[in-house]
């Protein structure tokens, strides 16, 4: 689905916001990652930041062309991780795995389950390899 | 749960095997050994199948042959169903293939595993073995659509399996108390003494 389909369907709303919200989710979803990197925290908070360090990246390549996740629909992370492949060029696969994390997030947020090595490891491996992506198309700090 | 509303026990196994292997005929030992029934109560139950058609059967020499038959008018309904329902785990293994030998543990847990899941429920899947979160989710990302039910997974390294076996940990002791389909290694990998990993664990 198109990005103006999914304005269409009030997934997305129009968001002119310059180049400088870009790089300020850029700049965050650098920090994010950052904290991610801390051992001294425990794995849950660790692949939150992660999460939200790729949340961010998709969030900064829909504002780059003029859009923002409709907040007041449920399901907007989804709609987020879902619009990488038109705003970034992101392959089928790796959506394929966001929206896993994604949905991995809910889940142990519900239950109390910790996350395991695989799942933090995975989740800042493609926090990162998102991160680098979004700052050579998109410019960043 | 819907399986077993829709089939008896020895029907619904059988079926599963069958149907959900349509390429292949068995006899009926061999049916028994794969279902986990046994041989005198399949005979009757396998005769009945085919003779309505559902099942072919072929005589070679003194063994009796059965297998799918594809061209029973509601054969793809049926292997639907099947997939979907106690041929899940068929389907789960299948997905599994090529990563089978990096996993010493692959189970079902959960709504699935103790039959009372609903329409909405997840298949919720413990894997343990030197194995990425990103393989297993592609691995399973088709069977999701062949089984009607999106799949969660749960990716432990042999060493942080044992670990958290050893320190009793409340998740790994739910899925040991609770009922599992074991697709790849079975209960004795949880009870495994500590400090002696799985093989290839290292």
């Amino acid at each position: 689905m198109s990005l103006e389909n999914l304005l269409a369907i009030q997934r997305l709303v129009r968001h002119e916001a310059g180049h400088a919200v870009v790089l300020k989710l850029i700049a965050a979803a650098e920090r994010n990652l950052a904290d991610a990197r801390v051992t001294s925290i425990s794995a849950e908070n660790r692949f939150d930041a992660a999460y939200k360090a790729i949340l961010q990246c998709a969030m900064a390549a829909l504002a780059a062309r003029g859009y923002r996740t409709s907040t007041s629909q449920p399901g907007h992370h989804q709609t987020a991780i879902q619009t990488l492949p038109l705003t970034l060029a992101v392959d089928s696969g790796t959506v394929i795995v966001l929206d896993a994390l994604r949905k991995q997030r809910n889940l142990t947020d519900y239950s109390g389950d910790g996350i395991s090595d695989a799942l933090l490891a995975e989740c800042i491996a493609q926090a990162e390899s998102l991160l680098r992506h979004a700052r050579a198309t998109l410019g960043g700090p | 749960m819907l399986a077993s509303l829709l089939f008896g026990d020895y029907r619904q196994k059988v079926l599963a095997r069958l149907l959900l292997h349509p390429e292949q005929s068995y006899h009926v030992r061999e049916i028994a050994r794969l279902t986990g029934t046994s041989a005198g109560t399949l005979h009757k139950e396998l005769a009945r199948l085919a003779q309505a058609g559902v099942l072919t059967r072929e005589a070679i020499g003194n063994q009796v042959r059965y297998g799918a038959n594809r061209r029973c008018p509601i054969y793809p309904e049926l292997a639907g169903i099947l997939r979907k329902t106690a041929g899940l785990a068929d389907v789960l293994t299948e997905a599994l293939s090529t990563l089978r030998e990096r996993l010493t543990l692959a189970v079902v847990f959960g709504s699935v595993a103790r039959g009372d899941e609903g329409p909405g429920s997840d298949v919720d899947v413990l894997l343990v073995g030197d194995i990425g979160f990103a393989e297993v989710v592609r691995a399973f990302h088709e069977a999701q659509s062949s089984i009607g039910r999106e799949i969660n997974p749960v990716v432990l390294s042999s060493a942080e399996f044992h670990d958290k076996l050893k320190c009793g940990d409340t998740f790994l002791a739910a899925i040991l108390g609770g009922k599992k389909i074991f697709l790849i290694g079975n209960e004795h990998e949880f009870g495994k003494p500590a400090g002696n990993p799985a093989p290839g664990s290292a």
